[in-house]
């Protein structure tokens, strides 16, 4: 029963999410009620499924003789679907805030909660071709959002968003269908390519990793893939910062995750020359990012490009191929999570209420939104690495496995992440500054119409802090349930 | 360490400890005091500044934090508390709130969250590396762990020592203590050079004795790399002080050139150099700390900023330039005056390490500048009581007594403890041999 | 010798008979007798199939018992009779998708005329399906010409008119050409008949006779059939001919007759020339990368398309080069990828263009995108048929166009060299441009009323506010192209099996 249990967890968000432009309601507090029942409902039932359903799975379709299309509770995409979960409802929340300045909220809210059903599925398939089925199925159903403005810079980059996506997409499945075609097995359940794994067929199954790589790698951003993402902080907030700092890039890393430690394995790849690759591109990438965010002005664009630094965080902890690394690396993407989820919702608060865009504008706004600001400067802390907040932990994780692991390309790692913990400071701490300490010459008046947002979007605000606070001091329980990965991934330990 | 108390165990490893040891107890005493006397300047000074309140609120946040330092037990609780209170001085820094001083401020905060980076670097190691979290004399690595990753950790044990050295103003990351002092108001600029400069010695004492423990840098070129800094560090401070007109700058290059005293002690390795740098620190605290306030009564009172400004100004302010002279020559090194103590110690220690080299060469640049040191506090003292014909001489009224206090008590302490120096000297002697 | 195996022979004859028997009846009467026709021919062939699955072998069928050399043959194996299949129920839906149209575009008087060139087109396409004689697939390639320029110009407008001289001039040069291979061949070999042909043909080649002759006669060949079946560059009368014919022309003209002269091209590389020796040719690299080319070219070329009809059109050159593609590359994995994309896109691009038609309807009659926008929204079929096309174009699991992704990409990675790069490239360049385009014109046709188009005339607003007339037949037939693209993806197993062990049944 519980099998099925992850379909309904799945078609329950999109359903409900589909007939949201169908019902086309007219009052906003019927289809708040109606959109927040149905994404509450969904994230209850997730995480009973996730407490209760673990090694559940669910045979949907034989596609062909050799592909099926299963769903599978593991604990590997349980991290995942429980990061999803929680966040959510508070992005709902804080969307029905920021929308109601905007139009066509039917076709956004339905298209909004169509994505959280496709995320689980992302995060429960149980084989490549499933999880391909919902990565393009994510793509396509992410454009409308970003284009929703209808502006024409709007529909520059979500062609931009399809066309790497799909080109990404289209490269890992070429990637996914060699392996098949050559005795690899596709199913998460079967680790590592095994006999398959011949030295004839070595470089194929290496160049078949590039391709999976790389293809995913658009969606977590690594260098030269990254530009999508930069170019989509045009959409509305919501969407930048539930989608492309949560759920789509996650998708990404997860996906990379997938096929480092579940389809090929530690025994292929440590030490080999594919595993440097992907190391020296994500540790580029960390500098790169984190370099870009601190020339940026723009304010979304600055924490869309601190995102792709942080991504390459996720995906070199990954690279390590150590189970120390595999648990930093999900515990940076889960602690990411918060930490920029919290920063894009007051970039968009600001943006709301002010409309202000550009990172030098926000002078005195500490005082002017002080619950906003203050949510931002803890979260920028986190960022940044200060104990005790949720931050250092990760960042402090992902260094301590890089020195167990001890190649020199685990060494510039290390070093990328302290020259980005510098630069960090640098594009965060600033912001900070300039709100709680504006120059002698500011006026307070000139704010006089700037005022603190109202319950919705602070609420999920302070929630979320509370949480970087309390996962940075008290993080057993979570590594603990994050630390059961590693039998999985790992059978021979 | 003794008195261990766990604030927060976050996991395996990672636990905000506090405790108690004779470093920590002398950093503690020595920040309370100073913050003490600061205060009851700062709260005449207050009359000159805007958002007062925001200004004590961080004052005393940042001494919190300097406790929190002074008694943190591991890397990470260092680590922390050095942060926080790089973060809370800061605001103290753009008080004013003009563009320069902003500006200064974020240098100040990027150079020293840099600095805590590198530090960072060598938390990750020590916690890599190390036998245990809490700091222990002689050292908390594990020697089977260490074996054959040597060069590894001493590149790490230098950057990381670097990295504090920062906050202490030592070359090549020196260069925000000469913009943040003059703009930050008065009171700021001497608990920034008096005491917080010290935090980062504390961290730098730490990390180098009780982390990777004095046998294992002993003798290897990141001891040689550190003393050279230093010492560069020390003659370059006394050359730009020499040549600079704006007298809180002129006050700044001396912390900068003073503070490495202090570090070229700690570098040494040697007990008796390491009571000279102890003893420095207490004695460059009072002696900088009496040299701001001075400086700074002369702003608040009359309004006079430079060096050339003050001719004849001691006729009118001879509490004030009284209380100066006293500092001054404290800090060139003059018996009895407190300083000249320390600096033996310094040299005594130096000379009997027995580096080639250095152990000479350091008493040599100790001695080079303290001429410096004479060459550009003097001349304040001197052209203030005796302007000399023909100098134009400045108008101005003595400060006001709140602010003399605290002046007279650190010119006293100059005095007190250059004569009596023998009791602080043992107690500062068991804690330096308590390092080893 | 078993009843159903009658059933080649008998689909030709009566879709010829009943095309003549139109000629005399009344409108509705033609209507009703080709509608008839074709199911009883869709019907047969599925009987014949199923004799395939039980474990029929392959046969040949003399027409009136006559034997080698003066009498002509059928062939009929599970490839042929599953083509047959796929061929007769588009052309039936394709009908019954675009019968408003007939009426609009032809004219009551002339209708008949549409259901004889229709019959006759399908029956020349199941003749080139069966045949067994190189010169009888002539004739019948000149009957599927002369009948397609038929539907295309039934409807009477300066248009068709010039797009079906274009398109028949084209196609007679590539007639010529196969024919010249043909008069080279029986030269050569002094046959008509397919399997004598292959066994004279392997002879000279061991004996390296005629080498160069035979050399031009495959190329000739390649080129002929290819020109009539679009390969890029020679389908620049491909757009002009599809986008301004009546919607179940359309339907029929890129779903099936370009996919009848393909198959007849495999079917002669592999039974009249014989596998091995096609793979030595250079021919299989040519069609690959003109295949591949068409793939770039076609979608290129679609994405600036302001109509929807010749976007679709484009479209299509891209899809047919997919079929040259897993054609060239030359291995047993490469034609099976191309028969599968043969039986999805016959399905998914005749769905696409009932459902403009639908659209064009629902738009006050015309194609532009500026007259379309929302037009999704008025008529609801069209835009889930649009919705299905696009997942299935992009590769969705579920739709049958993920399972031509699949095969293609699996034949292609069990290539080597530089085959492998090229085609890989391609899928990926293809894959991303056919997302863009397809997703565009979702974005139009389902653009909230509130945007309303300010660009489309007042004239055509007040055509909207018409009732659109529902029509059923229509309806259904959309329906059932959905399902059917929905079974190949769902049932995608048994259409391989079916494939691999008709091609394996074919030389």
């Amino acid at each position: 029963m519980t099998g099925f249990g992850i379909l309904i967890a799945i078609l329950v968000p999109i359903l409900g999410g589909a007939l949201v432009p169908l019902l086309d309601f007219d009052a906003r507090r019927a289809r708040e009620y109606y959109v927040f029942a149905i994404v509450l409902a969904t994230s209850v039932y997730t995480l009973s499924l996730l407490s209760s359903g673990q090694g559940s799975e669910l045979v949907l379709y034989h596609l062909t003789s050799t592909i099926d299309i299963t769903l599978r509770i593991d604990r590997y995409g349980s991290i995942f679907a429980l990061l999803v979960s929680v966040l959510w409802p508070l992005a709902t929340l804080y969307a029905f805030e920021y929308m109601s300045h905007l139009h066509k909220k039917n076709r956004f809210f339905g298209f909004f909660t169509i994505c959280y059903g496709i995320t689980l599925g992302v995060a429960f398939a149980g084989n490549f071709i499933t999880m391909y089925l919902f990565y393009e199925l994510l793509t396509l159903a992410t454009v409308p959002l970003i284009t929703h403005e209808g502006t024409r810079e709007a529909k520059v980059a979500g062609v931009k968003y399809l066309v790497y996506s799909i080109a990404g997409a289209t490269a890992a499945f070429i990637g996914m269908i060699a392996i098949l075609t050559h005795g690899g097995s596709l199913e998460f359940a079967v680790i590592g390519l095994g006999d398959a794994a011949t030295p004839e067929n070595r470089r194929l199954f290496d160049l078949a990793f590039l391709f999976m790589f790389f293809g995913f790698g658009v969606k977590s951003a690594i260098w030269p893939l990254h530009g999508w993402l930069p170019t989509a902080g045009v959409a509305p907030t919501p969407v930048t910062a539930l989608l492309h700092a949560v759920a789509v890039v996650k998708s990404g890393v997860f996906a990379i995750g997938r096929v480092v430690y579940f389809t090929y394995d530690a025994g292929y790849l440590a030490g080999s020359m594919v595993q440097k690759i992907g190391l020296a591109f994500s540790a580029f990438t960390i500098v790169y990012g984190t370099v870009m965010a601190w020339k940026e002005i723009h304010f979304k664009k600055r924490l869309a490009y601190s995102t792709v630094s942080n991504l390459s965080y996720i995906v070199f902890a990954f690279l390590l191929v150590t189970p120390s690394g595999l648990t930093a690396g999900l515990l940076h993407m889960m602690f990411h999570g918060l930490m920029k989820i919290v920063l894009f919702f007051v970039a968009g608060t600001v943006m709301h209420q002010s409309g202000r865009i550009y990172v030098t504008d926000l002078r005195g706004f500490g005082r002017a939104m002080p619950v906003s600001f203050a949510t931002f400067t803890i979260a920028s802390l986190a960022l940044t690495g200060i104990p005790p907040l949720c931050g250092f932990l990760s960042k402090y994780a992902i260094a301590e496995a890089a020195l167990a692991q001890g190649s020199p390309l685990a060494y510039a790692g290390v070093a990328a992440l302290l020259v980005s913990a510098v630069f960090t400071a640098a594009y965060l701490l600033t912001i900070c500054v300039r709100a709680y300490f504006p120059p002698a010459d500011f006026e307070p008046w000139s704010l006089k119409s700037v005022k603190e947002a109202n319950l919705y979007m602070t609420l999920p605000l302070v929630l979320l802090t509370a949480a970087i606070v309390l996962l940075g001091c008290f993080p057993g329980a979570l590594q603990a349930f994050i630390g059961g990965v590693v039998p999985a991934a790992f059978p021979g330990l | 360490m003794t008195q261990l108390f766990t604030l927060l165990k976050i996991s395996d490893g990672l636990a905000i400890q506090f405790g108690a040891d004779g470093l920590g107890r002398m950093f503690l005493c020595l920040d309370t005091v100073m913050w003490i006397l600061v205060g009851i300047y700062a709260f005449k000074y207050k009359e000159h500044m805007k958002h007062t309140k925001r200004f004590f609120a961080f004052y005393l946040l940042t001494y919190l934090m300097l406790a929190a330092l002074s008694m943190a037990a591991n890397y990470l609780t260092m680590y922390l508390c050095f942060e926080f209170m790089t973060l809370l001085s800061m605001p103290m820094v753009l008080q004013d709130g003009t563009p320069e001083s902003i500006a200064a401020a974020r240098k100040y905060l990027m150079y020293s969250i840099f600095g805590a980076t590198l530090g960072l670097l060598g938390f990750f190691f020590s916690a890599h590396y190390g036998a245990g979290t809490v700091f222990t004399p002689g050292g908390l690595l594990d020697p089977a762990k260490v074996a054959g990753n040597e060069s590894k950790l001493l590149v790490v044990a230098f950057l990381s020592i670097a990295g504090f050295s920062a906050k202490a103003g030592m070359f090549p990351l020196h260069a925000w203590l000469p913009t943040a002092h003059p703009v930050a108001p008065a009171p700021a600029s001497a608990v920034l050079s008096g005491v917080i400069t010290k935090a980062g010695v504390l961290c730098i004492l730490r990390v180098m004795y009780q982390v990777y423990g004095a046998s294992f840098l002993a003798g290897t070129w990141v001891q040689k790399a550190l003393i050279v800094l230093s010492l560069i560090t020390v003659f370059m401070g006394s050359m730009m002080a020499y040549g600079e007109d704006l007298l809180k700058r002129r006050l700044a290059y001396s912390t900068v050139s003073q503070v490495s005293y202090v570090l070229f002690g700690v570098f040494t390795l040697h007990p008796v150099a390491l009571l000279g740098a102890l003893l420095h620190v207490i004695y460059h605290s009072i002696i900088k700390d009496g040299l701001f306030l001075g400086a700074g009564a002369v702003i608040f009172t009359n309004h006079k900023e430079y060096v050339s400004q003050l001719h004849g100004m001691g006729k009118r302010m001879p509490v004030t330039f009284g209380c100066f002279t006293v500092c001054s020559l404290g800090l060139i090194g003059i018996p009895p005056f407190a300083g000249f103590l320390s600096k033996w110690y310094l040299a005594a220690g130096s000379l009997s390490e027995g580096l080639p080299v250095l152990s000479w060469l350091g008493p040599a640049v100790l001695l080079l500048s303290a001429l410096l040191t004479a060459g550009y506090l003097l001349p304040i003292s001197i052209h203030g009581f005796f302007p000399g014909e023909g100098e134009k001489e400045a108008e101005g009224k003595e400060a006001p007594f709140q602010m003399l206090f605290p002046m007279l008590v650190l010119a006293l302490g100059v005095v007190v403890f250059g004569v009596f120096a023998q009791p602080l000297a043992d107690a500062l002697l068991r804690i330096a041999e308590a390092m080893f | 010798m078993s009843l159903v195996q009658n059933v080649p022979a008998f689909s030709i004859l009566l879709l010829m008979l009943c095309g003549i028997v139109c000629l005399v009846l009344p409108r509705r009467a033609a209507r009703h007798l080709a509608d008839c026709a074709i199911a009883l021919v869709a019907a047969a062939s599925v009987a014949l199939l199923v004799y395939f699955l039980q474990g029929g072998a392959a046969y040949t069928y003399s027409m009136g018992e006559i034997g080698a050399p003066f009498g002509n043959e059928l062939r009929a194996g599970m490839l042929e009779a599953a083509v047959a299949t796929l061929f007769s129920i588009v052309t039936l839906l394709s009908l019954m998708g675009g019968r408003a149209h007939l009426r609009s575009d032809i004219g009551r008087l002339k209708v008949n005329l549409y259901y004889i060139s229709t019959l006759f087109l399908l029956c020349s396409m199941l003749a080139l399906v069966y045949t067994n004689d190189i010169f009888t697939a002539y004739v019948f390639v000149e009957i599927n010409t002369i009948t397609a320029c038929g539907i295309v110009m039934s409807k009477e407008d300066g248009y068709t008119l010039a797009a079906s001289m274009r398109y028949f001039i084209m196609s007679l040069i590539g007639s010529g050409l196969f024919l010249i291979s043909i008069c080279i061949l029986y030269a050569v070999t002094g046959h008509l008949l397919m399997s004598n042909i292959q066994e004279a043909v392997a002879q000279l080649y061991a004996q390296g006779e005629y080498r160069a002759p035979l050399q031009v006669a495959i190329a000739l060949m390649g080129v002929g059939l290819s020109l009539k079946s679009a390969l890029w560059p020679f389908s620049s009368w491909l757009p002009d001919a599809h986008s301004s014919a009546s919607a179940s022309s359309s339907a029929m003209l890129s779903g099936l007759v370009l996919k009848s002269f393909i198959f007849l091209m495999i079917k002669i590389f592999y039974r009249v020339i014989g596998a091995g020796i096609v793979r030595t040719h250079a021919v299989l690299d040519l069609l690959l990368v003109f295949g591949i080319l068409g793939m770039v070219m076609g979608s290129v070329n679609a994405l600036f398309e302001r109509d929807i009809k010749r976007l679709l059109a484009y479209s299509s050159v891209g899809q047919i080069g997919y079929i040259f593609c897993g054609v060239g590359l030359g291995t047993p994995a490469g034609v099976a990828a191309a028969m599968v994309q043969v039986a999805v896109h016959a399905t998914t691009k005749a769905m696409l263009f009932c459902a403009a038609g639908g659209l064009m309807d629902a738009s006050g009659g015309s194609k532009k995108f500026r007259d379309i926008e929302g037009a999704g929204r008025r008529d609801p079929y069209a835009g889930v048929a649009f919705i299905v096309g696009t997942l299935s174009m992009i590769g969705i699991p579920f739709f049958g166009g993920f399972i031509t992704k699949l095969s293609l990409v699996q034949a292609a990675v069990t290539v080597g060299g530089w085959r492998n790069l090229l085609s890989i490239l391609a899928i990926i360049v293809s894959t991303i441009l056919t997302a863009i385009y397809y997703i565009n014109v979702l974005a139009i046709i389902f653009r909230a009323p509130e945007t309303a188009p300010t660009k489309a005339s007042e004239k055509l607003k007040e055509e909207w506010k018409k009732q659109v007339r529902l029509d059923t037949e229509y309806e259904v037939a959309i329906v059932l192209f959905i399902l059917l693209n929905l079974a190949i993806g769902l049932r995608s197993d048994q259409l391989m099996q079916i494939i691999t062990t008709g091609l394996s049944m074919f030389g």
